[in-house]
């Protein structure tokens, strides 16, 4: 795994590990809608050094950004639709029109969503996980709510 | 009731045409579009072949009245979002919301491989303007300044189903009320990168690829760009042109099985498939015709031909693929082949699926060998699935 997925896949063993209930859904009514801003950047670099030498499929299968998600699916098995996307920034209003759409129109029932970025040293992941029903200590899926979290 | 999203227009450049027609004229031929690699520049010359579009950047810059020097990607890209629009003739297009989603998987890599050369050698060479547009946005924001859309622009990268999910998106924003025409599609060019790296996967042919064929060997990597151009139904009051379509139903759903392969059951494809035909509320037996993901790879046609089965048995539509004619065009696939399902409906044809000649021995089924003309075709599957487990299936439906 390159180190884009295994931040990914850490950031959603701790956003998942205490209060969320995957028994209540159905494997295809759960999706994520995942953004950064350097897409595989980091393991696109490190496949083309191999190239000089013997370029190296085990690095070559993690340049594409979406790798992650698949990843997070499969370690969840999570078999709804999924999506990502490249912004400058982190985009909340992006996130949020496009995750309750997903939602309102029951494509989804629950979706994880958010920003998974790394760039060498550099990393940053925060995800959400927005579900129908209100559970204790959730906030509104706002993108001022996304925000401030994003922020923090 | 969901509103209806319709096809108003086509564009297409592949290996095998640089438009509509001249690939139209490939299919009745029964000629693919594979050779010995021409144009990029790489070691594997004469050893593997590829689906070139056969012109050099500078003639494709001529068509596209647009300098040669950016990404070829965007080239391929700009020449098909064209035609898509022009074929539309949309009147007062600027008067009306338009977006474009547009999908792709290597961006500018191909000028940033030349770049890379010279720089690696000594870091005062190469021009750092040859780089400028690397990555993947750069080529959706080049097409849309050429176009002169302004409204909504966005890219997706979702490997082999990328532009089948900028359609997905496209028909949502349309439904939603958010804009009133959208161009989706992908477009890709053939790079060292992608070159070498789905060789080190081990699953290029050496040959011309065969889908759904017992003893295939891998898939053919192709290059070029497909574009629908989809209209709400309120554009469609105004419009002088006869339709030709709408997208009647769509899904995208995760195999969560593994990386880059698919699940021996194809759960996800069978979900996406099945996804496509609750949305659209149709059953199997509406389909006429199934355009293969098809890429010709062991794994990907087991899985694919293990949900088709699934979902179809023991009453199979006529199905091919048409990456035996353009090879497999990555994130350009799902345009490209939304685009031939379109046509498939306009003109009544099923395509032939090239170079098949044994039925794989788990399946009751076989691709079509042959050009079936003046059919009857109401509806249309279209399969693109991608790495990462992204599997989408889009049902288009006559009117």
């Amino acid at each position: 795994m390159d180190n884009l997925c295994k931040l990914g896949w850490l950031a959603s063993e701790i956003l998942l590990k205490d209060s969320f209930k995957k028994d209540n859904y159905r494997a295809q009514d759960i999706g994520l809608i995942l953004s950064n801003a350097n897409s595989s950047l980091d393991t696109d670099q490190k496949y083309m050094e191999s190239v000089n030498d013997i370029p190296r499929s085990s690095l070559f299968v993690y340049t594409l950004p979406n790798i992650v998600t698949g990843e997070i699916c499969i370690r969840n098995n999570f078999k709804g639709e999924d999506a990502f996307f490249l912004f400058d920034y982190f985009n909340a209003a992006f996130i949020e029109n496009y995750v309750n759409n997903l939602l309102d129109n029951n494509v989804l029932q629950a979706c994880i969503c958010g920003w998974i970025e790394l760039v060498g040293d550099e990393y940053k992941a925060v995800l959400f996980l927005v579900e129908k029903l209100k559970s204790k200590d959730a906030v509104a899926f706002t993108k001022e709510q996304m925000n401030k979290i994003f922020e923090d | 009731m969901d509103p209806e999203v319709f096809i108003a227009g086509v564009g297409i450049i592949t290996a095998i045409g640089n438009d509509v027609a001249e690939c139209l004229c490939s299919f009745e031929k029964g000629l693919a579009g594979m050779a010995d690699i021409a144009y990029i520049d790489t070691k594997h010359r004469h050893n593997i072949p590829v689906a070139e579009v056969k012109l050099s950047n500078n003639e494709l810059a001529k068509i596209a009245c647009i300098s040669s020097a950016i990404s070829r990607t965007t080239l391929l890209g700009l020449i098909a979002a064209k035609q898509a629009l022009k074929d539309a003739d949309i009147a007062n297009l600027s008067s009306l919301r338009t977006g474009i989603i547009s999908a792709n998987t290597v961006g500018g890599m191909d000028k940033s491989e030349f770049f890379f050369k010279d720089f690696v050698a000594n870091n005062s060479k190469g021009k750092l303007r040859n780089v400028f547009d690397h990555e993947c946005g750069c080529v959706t924001e080049a097409i849309a300044d050429q176009l002169g859309i302004k409204d909504f622009m966005t890219t997706i990268s979702t490997a082999c189903s990328s532009s089948a999910n900028a359609i997905i998106y496209g028909a949502r924003l349309i439904k939603n009320d958010l804009l009133d025409v959208v161009i989706a599609g992908g477009t890709d060019a053939l790079t060292k990168f992608t070159l070498n790296g789905f060789n080190t996967l081990m699953i290029l042919d050496k040959e011309y690829c065969k889908p759904f064929d017992e003893n295939r060997q891998g898939l053919n990597m192709g290059e070029g760009a497909g574009y629908v151009v989809m209209v709400s139904s309120k554009v469609t009051k105004k419009m002088k042109k006869a339709l030709y379509c709408n997208l009647s139903g769509y899904n995208n759903s995760n195999d969560a099985f593994h990386q880059t392969a698919s699940s021996p059951d194809g759960t996800g494809s069978y979900l996406a498939m099945k996804g496509a035909l609750e949305k659209s509320g149709l059953k199997p037996m509406d389909i006429d015709y199934i355009n293969l993901h098809g890429t010709g790879t062991s794994n990907n046609d087991n899985t694919e031909g293990t949900a088709i089965k699934r979902l179809f048995d023991p009453d199979y539509p006529p199905m091919s693929s048409t990456k035996s004619f353009t090879g497999h065009t990555l994130g350009a696939s799902g345009g490209i082949e939304a685009v031939f399902s379109v046509l498939a409906i306009r003109h009544g044809i099923i395509y032939p699926n090239l170079r098949f000649e044994t039925q794989m021995h788990e399946f009751s089924f076989a691709p079509e060998k042959k050009i079936l003309k003046d059919q009857t075709i109401n509806h249309v599957m279209s399969n693109s699935f991608g790495f990462g487990g992204n599997c989408t299936s889009l049902i288009f439906s006559r009117i």
